[in-house]
């Protein structure tokens, strides 16, 4: 009994449609998957159905030291998911902020657009919350590998040498902390606003539970971007929404690659923001880190900790430099150490 | 549960005498569950040592009844002004419900209707030489403008209510019915249940239990004050039998099923009627979340004291059964609080919507909602200083309470009453912009559901809020690329 209990715990993920490894996204990301193998290589009469599959499911990437290291740090982090829990809270104060704030402005009112029709505001309403959770995960996403303290954390995800769905559990429990802290201020303010505009009459136009635009990113195969198959789009869509082979140069270690495709679900961020690179056809890429930072693609103990140990070091730099270049005010005869 | 099993088992070989065995069986099961369930308050017998008389019965509260209908009466009253002419004549009506009278008071509320018979029409068929002034609330009042007693702000209501039309003053926003009703559902009654009945008539020195509550009394000091508690309490004898909305039902005149506990066909006010403090625990533990329980656990806690005190069949009570006795009014005391709470919580949600109803309304409509937000501020007025005439001083939430409350409600003109001058005359000399006054009913809302643990909610303004967040599940939020 409790061991059945256990084990519900650990999969849980996979049976709720909510999450993008449920199964349901899982099955149609492998459809999704076989009919492009089968479709690009459909002049090589050396592809056959059989051969699509045995490529879909290679052992060499679903049982590489990578993949194996994915599947323990899945195991591990739903341990901390108990930290992201009190968010909901979060996101509820944050939401009531919102909105006993914008009672405090003159130039609009609560309510002021409450005789909406009903269709309209549900619909307004769900878009907005897939654009703005897209964009907050957007403007995250480049921090991570902007700032350097960031970095430490975020190249847990990019030490990956083989992608498969699992993959997008490979983050730093600090980093997931992070961003469930951004969905509650950028999901809380967004319901703030529009329950203070609309009423009573928002809400969410959603397919298992999930937004409606969320469930349609993960039908479309939301699964590949963490994959070997290289699913591109017409250049001008790949300008809108992130295609799997644009994630997967995301993780490439070709500098030219470095910090480039940021965005989840849109490209029209990267597109404006000048981060955009399309995908290339038929261009192997090599996932992982490069050189000094090989050791983090098996290692747990690596993983979890050497991040904790980067941020340390980084910070001490700081302070020391600062420490060396504030002048002494309160002993001007001291002689500096340095200039 | 075992009689089910039978009828389940046995269906393909019970004759028909089985069967009318088994139904009578089930229905002698559902009768003798309903007679305890449905527990009373009274008949109790009469225990007072030496009494003489025939009476058996020894609960009475017919006092309280006439005053639940002196106030119903009054509220009714309040809204008889025609604008200042009329207003010596209704000045006076007003006082003599509150006053008492020596001519016999007509009820006017509640009155008999189609469908719904009541048994009394004036006030002495249900108790003699009654008054309301005589147990209200007198300590002060800083909720209301002027420095006032308890009693001289319901005075000022009661003048303002006679020289206004139809109850209503349109300008500073009041409607008196509403104010002095919910008002003295605080001042008289819980004040009277609460500080006086249930609290220093339950030591062991004032009204025991082994005397005459009177000379010549048919009931015991002890026996008598629970009684009067209850009395102002207003719920039917048969409260534990009714849903809150049959209790709803019977306050609004609209179940006379429900009410005619014996079966006579009229309502009788001494027993079947519920009034005030119990319909507004019918209408929480109806309405809002529906996870409260108040009137049944109010209920239960006055018929188990009532019966702790039969139990002692005359005898002084002893320090163990009156600490028994006090955590049955602690419990009434702590539920009623809540109720006055909950009352104030749902009322300052109505003053939060209706403000941003009225934002789109031009004209008639416009009109037509700032009388019902004058209405509901009203009855938030007059429950906010409800609470504040209770056994324990509220100290610093009811100066927070008061302050976002305020003396009156922002009007058309964004202008709300700052106070009176010397002749009682209500000043408005400030201004605030609705979202402001908005923003405090949102404070309030906040202050009392965190003060009193309040869990009905009813028209609870951020309630949107917390379930669409709810909808989106936040740890999915954790998800990165
Ligand atoms: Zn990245
Ligand atoms: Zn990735």
């Amino acid at each position: 009994m409790e061991v059945w209990d256990n084990l519900i715990w650990i999969v849980q993920d996979f049976v709720d449609p909510r999450k993008r490894v449920f199964v349901g996204y899982l099955f149609l990301s492998l459809v999704i998957a076989f009919v492009w193998m089968w479709w690009v290589g459909r002049r090589n009469p050396d592809n056959t159905k059989r051969s699509s599959l045995r490529r879909l499911f290679d052992k060499r990437i679903f049982f590489s030291n990578s993949a194996k290291a994915d599947y323990k740090i899945f195991v591990l982090n739903r341990l901390f998911s108990g930290f992201i829990s009190p968010l909901l809270l979060t996101q509820v104060g944050i939401a009531t902020g919102m909105f006993y704030l914008l009672h405090d402005q003159d130039w609009i009112r609560s309510g002021a657009f409450g005789n909406t029709p009903k269709a309209l505001v549900v619909a307004l309403f769900s878009l907005t919350m897939f654009v703005v959770d897209d964009f907050t995960k957007y403007l995250l996403h480049r921090w991570m590998h902007r700032w350097p303290a960031l970095w430490s954390l975020h190249k847990v995800h990019h030490s990956a040498t083989t992608m498969t769905p699992i993959t997008v559990y490979r983050v730093h429990p600090l980093e997931g902390v992070l961003y469930g802290a951004r969905g509650a201020v950028a999901q809380g303010s967004t319901i703030g606003l529009f329950i203070f505009l609309f009423g009573n009459t928002v809400d969410l136009y959603t397919v298992v539970g999930v937004n409606v635009l969320v469930f349609a990113f993960h039908v479309t195969g939301s699964n590949l971007r963490h994959s070997h198959v290289d699913i591109h789009y017409w250049p001008w869509l790949e300008r809108i929404l992130i295609s799997p082979a644009q994630h997967q140069l995301h993780h490439s270690v070709a500098e030219e690659h470095h910090d480039k495709n940021f965005g989840a679900a849109l490209a029209v961020w990267d597109w404006l923001f000048g981060s955009l690179h399309l995908s290339e056809r038929e261009k192997d890429l090599t996932f992982g880190l490069d050189g000094r930072d090989a050791d983090y693609e098996a290692d747990l103990g690596t993983i979890y900790f050497r991040p904790f140990k980067e941020i340390g070091r980084f910070f001490k730099r700081r302070a020391t430099r600062l420490w060396h270049t504030v002048p002494k005010r309160s002993s001007p005869a001291a002689p500096r150490k340095d200039a | 549960m075992s009689i089910t099993l039978k009828l389940g088992d046995g269906r393909q070989f019970m004759s028909k005498t089985l069967l009318k065995l088994t139904t009578s069986l089930v229905a002698g099961a559902f009768i003798a569950t309903a007679a305890t369930a449905a527990d009373t308050y009274g008949p109790f017998p009469v225990t007072v040592k030496g009494y003489e008389g025939d009476k058996t019965n020894s609960v009475s509260y017919t006092g309280q009844i006439a005053r639940h209908a002196l106030h119903d009466s009054l509220k009714k009253a309040a809204a008889k002004g025609d604008g200042g002419a009329n207003a010596a004549e209704v000045e006076a009506m007003l006082l003599a419900y509150f006053n008492g009278s020596d001519e016999d008071l007509a009820i006017l509320a509640p009155a008999s209707k189609d469908g719904f018979p009541v048994k009394q029409s004036t006030v002495n068929e249900i108790s003699k030489g009654k008054n309301i002034s005589g147990k209200f609330y007198n300590g002060a009042m800083p909720a209301w403008p002027g420095n006032v007693s308890g009693q001289e702000a319901v005075l000022h209501m009661i003048k303002h209510a006679a020289q206004s039309n139809g109850g209503f003053d349109a300008e500073n926003g009041y409607d008196w019915g509403q104010i002095i009703s919910k008002y003295t559902m605080g001042a008289m009654m819980y004040n009277q249940a609460v500080d006086n009945y249930l609290d220093e008539k339950l030591e062991a020195d004032n009204k025991p239990n082994d005397k005459p509550y009177k000379d010549g009394a048919y009931y015991t000091g002890k026996e008598h004050s629970w009684d009067e508690a209850f009395g102002y309490w207003g719920g039917p004898a048969h409260t534990m039998s009714l849903t809150p909305k049959q209790a709803y039902g019977i306050a609004k005149g609209k179940d006379l099923a429900a009410a005619d506990a014996d079966g006579d066909g009229v309502v009788d006010l001494k027993s079947e009627h519920v009034f005030g403090p119990a319909y507004y625990a019918a209408g929480a533990d109806k309405g809002g979340t529906q996870s409260t329980n108040y009137m049944h656990t109010i209920m239960q806690a006055f018929i188990d004291g009532r019966q702790l005190i039969a139990d002692a069949k005359g005898e002084a009570l002893t320090d163990a059964q009156r600490s028994e006795l006090k955590a049955y009014a602690e419990v009434i005391e702590s539920n009623w609080e809540k109720v006055l709470a909950e009352a104030t919580f749902k009322y300052a949600g109505s003053v939060y919507k209706d403000i941003a109803k009225m934002g789109s309304l031009e004209g008639e409509e416009l009109a037509k909602a700032y009388r019902n937000y004058v209405k509901h501020w009203g009855e938030l007025k007059g429950f906010a200083m409800a609470l504040q005439t209770g056994k324990n001083n509220l100290g610093g939430t009811a100066t927070e309470l008061n302050k976002l409350i305020g003396y009156g409600p922002v009007t058309l003109d964004n202008t709300y009453v700052t106070g009176i001058d010397a002749d009682g005359n209500f000043l408005r000399e400030r201004r605030a912009t609705w979202s402001d006054y908005q923003l405090q009913m949102l404070q309030a809302q906040k202050l009392l559901k965190d003060t009193f643990g309040l869990a009905s909610l009813t028209n609870d303004a951020t309630a949107d809020l917390e379930s669409l967040a709810g909808k989106l599940s936040s740890d999915s939020n954790a998800e990165t690329d």
